[in-house]
């Protein structure tokens, strides 16, 4: 009797087998699927990684290309070069008794030499503490997880 | 009973287990063992590499914005020993191209043979212009086609690498050297400025170098942090100015014969140097021939950095102070009449031309530059205490301050002094015994130009910093004599100026000015018969716009300011006129009153 109690418990072999390769095989699809996951982030981060380089290196030569052609036009405008230039021209330098003066109306003399934006006293708004530094757990709660989408977290409140 | 296969499982566990902790055991006696640190170091090398970065040097600009300094590109030539191939073919190479020795160039490819854990970098070259990196370039593919088509390994230029790297660079070469100074580039972790804008704004131009870590592996690699280029510079000088100054300087050093000299413009209203050229100079691009063109203790600028006994140019301060205290007004008289002033009754003052004047009024006095009547001004009627307080508030015994490094001063002899005597009093009322720099000289006299308010002179009007402009707002210093007494003062010069038909006159254009003939002391007292002449004069009168100072050392044409300087300040102002669009009194009176 005993024997046939323990009989109709037990499940057929080939069914625990099939249980054990059916979790083997979850277990490696599992393993599959970090490595695959792993792989496909380690190739983006590496992929980004060499972006940056490139891009950091096409800066450096970005930078350097301006260096040179400023370099290049300071040069090609240099007083000597102008003068040059101008003699070739047939200019000749003035001289005072020469000169002839007209009134021109509505003539603006040369401005101020402006190479930037003049300074400004920037008032910033933003709160010097983010409410995430000040807010309590329920704070954050409220906000994060039962506001009505759509309204402003600062407006807050439950609803 | 034995299940089927259990031994060979029995045998093949046995054996991943085994294989298992063998490399568990090399792993472990790798960590440990003495070549451990090596190779971590090794492999910490082939991850990436801390390294500073320079911000660019910031640019330095005329007034209009023309670039006078700015960085180009050079090149890094060094060996890399890690990729070295064939170190006869670098060392040909750099003894050919870069100007090296060969056999030095050699022993450095050659290290990797002898020495592999050394550095594995070398500096071959620094700052290789372009043309010969894109000759290095063309040459290493050269080497390398021929590798490929004769199936050797040899000849190779594989581990001789260049870097770019940052030059400053001087576009106008001599052109206002004297006020820029220079940046000894070289040695990049100790390369600063060098006297002038260079020196003082150095901090500035320099920006924060930063360190950051440059990683191989791209897992590790980051974005470089954004470092902002040093701060650029807007000069007060134009470069137009400029140009003109230095080259009438040169011409009047060549026609006079004198051993040097300077001239300055500045505008009184402001205290701006429009312009300042001064010798020696030099090209700042080259600036490793400095001792070449300074030996010696020559200072770097003249017009700043030397003190000189001034001469008669001091008695437009000694008759500010005159009118201004009240002692005298411009009617005024002196009777000259035996052409010597005794001071204390010991010691003789005379004319330089030791000649008697009869009676003169104050211009009159200005006008033929009579010592005798400047001594008894000083020693009769301001008396000591007041003169050296003029003089003090005039700036003399001080540092004016511009912003340029390199300034120099002579401290006054004070009557609180021990070696002061009331002869000191009377000589330096007419600009002997008292040392000046042309800078505090233009500067006292610019405050006359500008109704007694003295100005901070200064070459830096703007800095741009950060994406942003700021401007340098004039600073008045002082107000060493009141309106009146400077108006008055400028009226007298002029007419000094035309009744003695000087040189220094201008057609259409009236100015105010006075020559200086300085005698030089020598260890035996003024022995010498060589000068220091002078002249300084502002104008228009009723609006003055610009003062300029001329100062030639040792002219062997003449020993006289008025024959040496003053037709020099006639050339100046000519061209300045133009060159700053004043026109003629009588068109710019006509204007002002449409």
């Amino acid at each position: 009797m005993k024997n046939r109690l323990l009989q109709a418990y037990k499940q057929a072999p080939w069914r625990v087998q099939m249980q054990w390769i059916g979790l083997f095989l979850l277990a490696l699809v599992i393993l599959a699927a970090l490595a695959g996951l792993y792989l496909s982030i380690n190739s983006k981060a590496a992929t980004a990684g060499r972006s940056i380089q490139f891009l950091e290196s096409n800066i450096e030569a970005i930078n350097n290309n301006i260096a040179e052609l400023t370099t290049d036009l300071a040069e090609a405008k240099s007083i000597e070069r102008m003068k040059t230039r101008a003699r070739e021209l047939g200019f000749t330098l003035i001289n005072p008794q020469s000169a002839v003066y007209l009134q021109v109306p509505g003539y603006v003399p040369e401005d101020e030499m402006v190479l930037a934006p003049p300074r400004v006293n920037i008032i910033n708004e933003t709160p010097i503490i983010q409410s995430a530094y000040k807010d309590s757990l329920w704070d954050w709660l409220a906000k994060n997880i039962w506001l009505i989408p759509g309204s402003s977290s600062e407006e807050g409140g439950v609803q | 009973m034995k299940a089927p296969f259990q031994t060979r499982y029995l045998i093949l566990t046995l054996v991943c287990l085994v294989f298992g902790v063998a490399i568990v055991i090399q792993m472990i006696r790798i960590n440990y063992s003495p070549s451990a640190k090596d190779l971590i170091a090794k492999s910490e090398d082939y991850q990436g590499v801390a390294e500073v970065i320079y911000p660019s040097r910031g640019n330095i600009h005329d007034r209009s914005g023309h670039i006078l300094a700015t960085n180009k590109i050079a090149y890094e030539v060094g060996i890399d020993l890690k990729y070295v191939a064939d170190p006869e073919s670098i060392a040909f190479t750099a003894a050919s191209l870069l100007d090296m020795d060969y056999a030095d160039a050699f022993a450095l490819a050659s290290t990797a043979k002898q020495e592999t854990d050394e550095n594995r970098y070398f500096v071959l070259a620094s700052y290789i212009d372009e043309d010969i990196i894109l000759e290095l370039d063309r040459l290493k593919e050269s080497y390398y086609q021929r590798r490929l088509d004769e199936g050797t390994l040899t000849p190779s230029l594989s581990g001789l690498v260049w870097t770019p790297m940052q030059q400053r660079v001087y576009p106008e070469n001599e052109l206002a050297a004297n006020i820029l100074g220079f940046f000894n580039y070289f040695s990049r972790e100790s390369a600063q400025g060098v006297y002038g804008v260079e020196e003082t704004y150095n901090r500035l131009l320099t920006g924060k170098p930063e360190s950051v870590y440059m990683a191989n592996d791209p897992y590790l690699v980051e974005a470089l942090p954004d470092i902002e280029p040093g701060a650029s510079l807007v000069l007060t000088i134009d470069r137009e100015i400029q140009a003109m100054l230095e080259d009438t300087l040169a011409d009047a050093i060549d026609w006079s014969g004198a051993e040097g000299g300077t001239i300055i413009v500045i505008d009184p209203e402001t205290g701006e140097l429009l312009g300042m050229a001064a010798t020696p100079t030099f090209d700042p691009n080259n600036y490793w021939d400095y001792e070449e063109s300074f030996p010696g203790i020559t200072p770097y600028n003249r017009a700043i950095g030397y003190a000189y006994e001034p001469g008669s140019v001091f008695k437009v301060i000694t008759m500010a102070a005159a009118l201004d205290s009240g002692v005298v007004d411009p009617s005024t008289t002196y009777t000259d009449s035996s052409g010597v002033f005794w001071v204390d009754g010991a010691w003789p003052i005379y004319n330089w031309d030791g000649g008697a004047w009869g009676e003169q009024d104050m211009t009159g006095c200005m006008q033929h530059s009579l010592n005798v009547c400047l001594a008894h001004i000083a020693v009769d009627l301001l008396g000591e205490d007041l003169f050296y307080q003029y003089v003090q508030a005039f700036g003399f015994g001080r540092s004016t301050g511009i912003d340029l490094a390199g300034e120099a001063n002579y401290p006054l002899r004070l009557p609180d002094d021990n070696q002061w005597v009331v002869l000191d009093l009377a000589t330096n009322s007419f600009g002997q015994g008292i040392a000046v720099t042309p800078i505090q000289m233009i500067s006292a006299v610019a405050a006359i130009a500008n109704d007694g308010k003295m100005m901070a002179p200064h070459i830096v009007r703007s800095i741009v910093d950060g994406g942003q402009q700021y401007d340098i707002t004039p600073q008045i210093i002082g107000n060493p004599i009141s309106a009146e007494a400077a108006q008055t003062l400028t009226t007298m010069l002029a007419i000094a100026l035309e009744e003695e038909a000087s040189e220094a006159l201008v057609d259409g254009y009236q100015l105010a000015g006075k020559t200086g003939t300085g005698e030089i002391p020598t260890e035996l007292g003024y022995t010498s018969t060589l000068t220091n002449t002078s002249f300084v004069g502002w104008g228009p009168t009723d609006d003055p716009k610009f003062v300029v100072y001329v100062w030639l050392e040792k002219p062997t044409i003449s020993k006289w300011g008025s024959v040496v300087a003053a037709p020099v300040f006639r050339d100046v102002v000519e061209q300045l006129v133009v060159l700053m669009k004043i026109p003629p009194d009588e068109i710019r009176l006509q204007m002002a009153e449409n």
